[in-house]
């Protein structure tokens, strides 16, 4: 059926007038459970399914979509499609023009050991009622708490009218816990394995069950009660160690999104922004410290956004974005690749659905690790923080100054973790903090995911990853909170 | 008609749902049409459009809760998400603060507020308005060098059945426009941005968005830098917007309120505001951009007070059918409609309306010794919502006011401050009322907003 379809649409585009065209055509199982306070909250699936159809007319782009899988409706979101792009065509400094295909035929799917939509919901339930129990009894003073499942599989087949033919199966699950312990109308929260419902790589039901979520519960719980006992992060300049779960948001904001170079080029300017890193500072900026090495990388086993080909056929690669701190590459398109006369495209095109345009996103986001041992970084450490777990996010439009907040933070003492912070901020500008950065672990490296990555205009949700491990940042300003 | 149709399948789905041996069935069908066309450097550089459309199904047995969304209308489809669903509920521990879905109640259909030619609108349509946004733009000054944003035109609709007789629905259609602007003196950029919603395309000004985004943008070229600190601030109705809509989020939703992490918790039946501070929660006034007659789950959309003057009580918590049962009350008509998507997974005003007063942005400026005119907040968060401290950053035209005039432009401030301290002395409200999504909102000034940070353009 879709090949058929694909076909269809693909000969109706170029019957009226497209000299470009392709289709994905995907269906989505998405299925969340939560339970929260000692009952399933949510115990929801999602199933979605559909096509799109991208063309270039007379040098302008038209995409158009639908959920209606029928011969008639191919061709006649086809036709809507030219349409679309010939209006655009009216209003087009210079044509659409991309960087060769690099796809013909070919097939991918996430590798896995236990499908987790074969994993039965009520024995899924039962782990998460178990972590959200022990949670819930560490103390009376925890008044929410909540474990989370999710599980996304993702069939899409991709035809263009160059010869390229995709088949391809994302699967990706995970999950994670949180309570908030409360008293006199303070909140302390705490989350395992991370915030935000947790962690989630490519992988089968492993992945799941490799967080051990319900044996980390006591002391994920015992954390939260014993932040409102802490002392409140002071306002200072001091140094700072951020564990890999704040790393990886860290990366993502000030790395992740401005090397993105749709961003660069200024069509992401009405929303989410431009980017410092325009292209004439491309291969001579210093971006950060020798240390720091950063890589787009859609092939690392088990990230978020690990996968075969992008959404416009193009294989899955790595590409470095940092090198040894000086500004290396942009994340790309075929066409802005071709715009900054790039041989190749990175393969950053995604779309969150059928139903979108794909545009420029962040795959696994890697911060490559270092030669240090973590604990050897805070025993290098005289006087700083340790901070874990991000609360809050913050960073301007075009991404230089930031501002983060995490769930817990540990005073780090003549090499040794001190008392328990709480409330920890820290704020900073992109380059200098990235340049003050003295230490990278190797021992902790793991990828994170990040699965609600919002970007675009309509808006669009994507899943993405980052690798990284502890890193130190000194002189930075912390507590900011009054 | 789009909506008979909808009712049909929700009402055709509840029933093979109520075949299953189940207590109680829930089916929302919806279509989302819609299309956008986005520009950047002055061009067109994306094109869209779709149709999506699905059915949203709850059931319920042995208070064993099963939802299950698919996005398709078809029949063979709708028959299997069903059958889905009821294995889904079977296998589910019970819920027990569930109480029962939304009784039948009455409810009257809003007139007006779908425009045919709105969710018509030809591709060729926007692409007209915006060579208009983009010559007007670039007409207002050399210094423009290119302008972005978006045009946007479609229909939204869904029908609502339950097994105990609900049977309602909500159409509408919407149109907007945001244009950012940005212009450039030597190696300095300014940037200016405006937008306007509407139910109805042809209410949208593309001239004036242009006008205004150019004006701010070549204002705002060559900033300057000012220390952070607590200044006098006169918020445009866009920035206001940002405040509100996160008051919704961490405030007035019942989520964080029966979580404990709601500001509103600690401070029920206290002056938390300055009294000239009014804000409701009205879907049927047709000043709101999401005019429907019922919420995602048929209950009746009515008017919720948020804050009388300053004051939040009990009754500023917004409440769908779940949330309600927990506390023994009634649903305040919150459920999210299914064609939101993304993000609106909590019971949530999506209709406030500020209450205006008499004052001109003119004036409020004219008021003002040493503050900040803020167009509006980029990447605002929340950092501690018992506390509602709020962080974000202004953008796209910053100026500092001096001796009551805007006397230049400056960089970008980063703000941290608690919305129950930067609303708390409110001396000025705007007059004018301008509609933004969620929100419909005057300008304000506050004594003090507390900048704790600087950009660096």
């Amino acid at each position: 059926m879709s090949e058929e379809l694909g076909n269809i649409a693909l000969r109706e585009a170029a019957k009226n007038g497209a000299s470009y065209a392709d289709i994905r055509i995907g269906e989505i199982f998405d299925e969340n459970l939560t339970v929260k306070n000692g009952v399933p909250e949510e115990v929801n699936v999602l199933q979605s399914r559909g096509f799109g159809v991208r063309v270039i007319v007379k040098g302008g782009w038209g995409f158009a979509g639908s959920v209606e899988l029928s011969r008639e409706e191919a061709k006649e979101v086809a036709r809507r499609a030219v349409k679309i792009a010939t209006a655009s065509s009216k209003l087009k400094k210079k044509a659409a023009k991309m960087v060769p295909a690099e796809t013909r035929k070919a097939k991918y799917s996430t590798p896995m050991k236990k499908d987790p939509f074969k994993i039965p919901v009520e024995d899924k339930i039962e782990v998460l009622m178990q972590a959200e129990r022990t949670l819930a009894k560490q103390s009376s003073l925890i008044k929410t708490s909540q474990a989370h499942f999710r599980a996304f599989r993702e069939n899409k087949f991709f035809l263009s009218t160059e010869g390229a033919e995709v088949t391809q199966q994302i699967m990706w699950c995970g999950g994670g816990m949180s309570c908030v312990a409360l008293r006199n109308g303070e909140a302390q929260r705490r989350s395992y394995p991370s915030s935000f419902r947790g962690n989630c790589g490519t992988s089968g039901y492993e992945f799941f069950e490799s967080l051990k979520i319900v044996e980390h519960a006591k002391d994920t719980g015992r954390e939260a009660v014993k932040l409102l006992d802490a002392e409140k992060c002071p306002p200072k300049e001091t140094d700072l160690i951020l564990y890999g779960d704040q790393l990886a948001l860290q990366i993502h904001e000030s790395c992740g999104h401005p090397t993105e170079l749709d961003r660069a080029l200024g069509t992401e300017a009405d929303y989410a922004g431009t980017s410092f890193l325009t292209p004439d500072n491309l291969g001579k900026l210093r971006y950060g410290s020798k240390h720091v090495n950063i890589v787009a990388d859609a092939t690392v086993r088990g990230g978020l956004g690990t996968f075969g080909y992008d959404d416009e056929g193009t294989p899955a690669r790595q590409v470095h974005l940092i090198k040894e701190g000086l500004f290396v590459g942009y994340q790309t398109s075929r066409e802005t690749a071709a715009e900054l006369g790039l041989r190749k495209s990175s393969g950053g095109m995604r779309a969150d659905s059928p139903l979108a345009l794909p545009i420029i996103r962040m795959t696994n986001i890697n911060l490559l690790p270092g030669g240090w041992k973590a604990e050897d970084i805070i025993e290098d450490t005289r006087g700083g923080v340790l901070m874990l777990t991000n609360r809050s996010w913050s960073i301007d439009d075009r991404r230089l100054n930031f501002q983060f907040g995490t769930e817990i933070a540990w005073e780090i003492k003549n090499g040794s973790r001190g008392k328990m912070i709480k409330y920890p901020t820290y704020t900073g500008i992109t380059p200098q903090f990235w340049g003050s950065c003295d230490a990278v672990s190797k021992d902790d490296w793991m990828m994170w995911g990040t699965p609600n990555c919002g970007k675009g205009v309509p808006g669009q949700v994507m899943y993405v990853g980052h690798g990284c491990s502890t890193a130190r940042f000194r002189k930075v300003r912390v507590g900011l909170i009054r | 008609m789009v909506r008979e149709l909808l009712l049909e399948i929700a009402e055709k789905t509840v029933k093979l749902a109520s075949k299953e041996r189940i207590d109680q069935a829930q089916a929302n069908a919806f279509i989302r049409d819609t299309a956008l066309t986005r520009y950047a450097n002055s061009q067109i550089h994306q094109n869209v459009a779709s149709k999506a459309g699905g059915v949203a199904l709850k059931v319920v047995k042995n208070k064993r809760i099963g939802t299950l969304r698919i996005n398709s209308l078809e029949d063979e489809q709708i028959q299997r998400a069903v059958k889905n669903v009821v294995k889904i509920a079977k296998v589910t521990p019970p819920n027990k603060d569930f109480r029962s879905l939304p009784q039948p109640q009455k409810w009257t259909p809003i007139k007006g507020v779908f425009d045919k030619e709105t969710a018509d609108c030809s591709p060729d349509y926007r692409a007209q308005r915006v060579r208009e946004i983009i010559e007007t733009a670039h007409s207002k000054s050399p210094k423009v060098k290119a302008v972005a944003g978006s045009f946007f035109t479609g229909s939204m609709a869904f029908a609502i059945s339950n097994s105990l007789g609900v049977s309602a629905w909500a159409e509408l259609s919407l149109a907007s426009v945001a244009t950012t602007v940005i212009s450039r003196a030597g190696r300095s950029q300014g940037f200016g941005s405006w937008e306007q919603h509407s139910r109805c395309v042809k209410n949208l000004d593309a001239v004036a968005v242009a006008s205004q985004a150019a004006e701010k943008s070549v204002q705002s070229v060559k900033p300057s830098r000012v220390p952070p600190g607590e200044y006098e601030v006169v918020l445009s109705p866009l920035a206001v917007s940002t405040f509100l809509d996160f008051l919704g989020y961490i405030g007035f939703s019942a989520t964080p309120y029966q979580d404990g992490e709601s500001f509103i918790k600690y401070h029920l039946n206290k002056q938390v505001f300055d009294e000239k501070l009014t804000v409701k929660d009205d879907a049927r006034d047709p000043k709101s951009l999401f005019t429907m007659p019922v919420d995602g789950e048929g209950v009746p959309k009515r008017e919720t007070q948020l804050i009388e003057k300053g004051v939040v009580s009990e009754g500023s918590i917004c409440y769908d059918s779940l949330t309600a049962g927990r506390e023994k009350k009634q649903s305040t008509g919150h459920a999210a409609p299914p064609f939101l998507g993304w993000g609106y997974f909590r019971p949530l005003p999506i209709n406030m309306i500020a209450s205006p007063s008499d004052s001109s942005l003119e004036e409020m400026i004219a008021d003002t010794q040493h503050g900040i005119f803020v167009t509006r907040f980029h990447y605002t968060n929340p950092v501690e919502p018992t506390k509602a401290i709020l962080t974000g950053l202004t953008r796209d035209g910053t100026f500092l006011i001096e001796k009551g005039e805007m006397s230049k432009p400056v960089m970008n401030l980063r703000y941290t401050d608690s919305m129950l301290s930067a609303l708390r002395s409110i001396p000025l409200v705007g007059k004018e009322l301008q509609c933004l999504q969620e929100t419909t909102v005057p300008a304000v000034k506050l004594e003090k907003l507390r900048f704790t940070g600087i950009t660096e353009y």
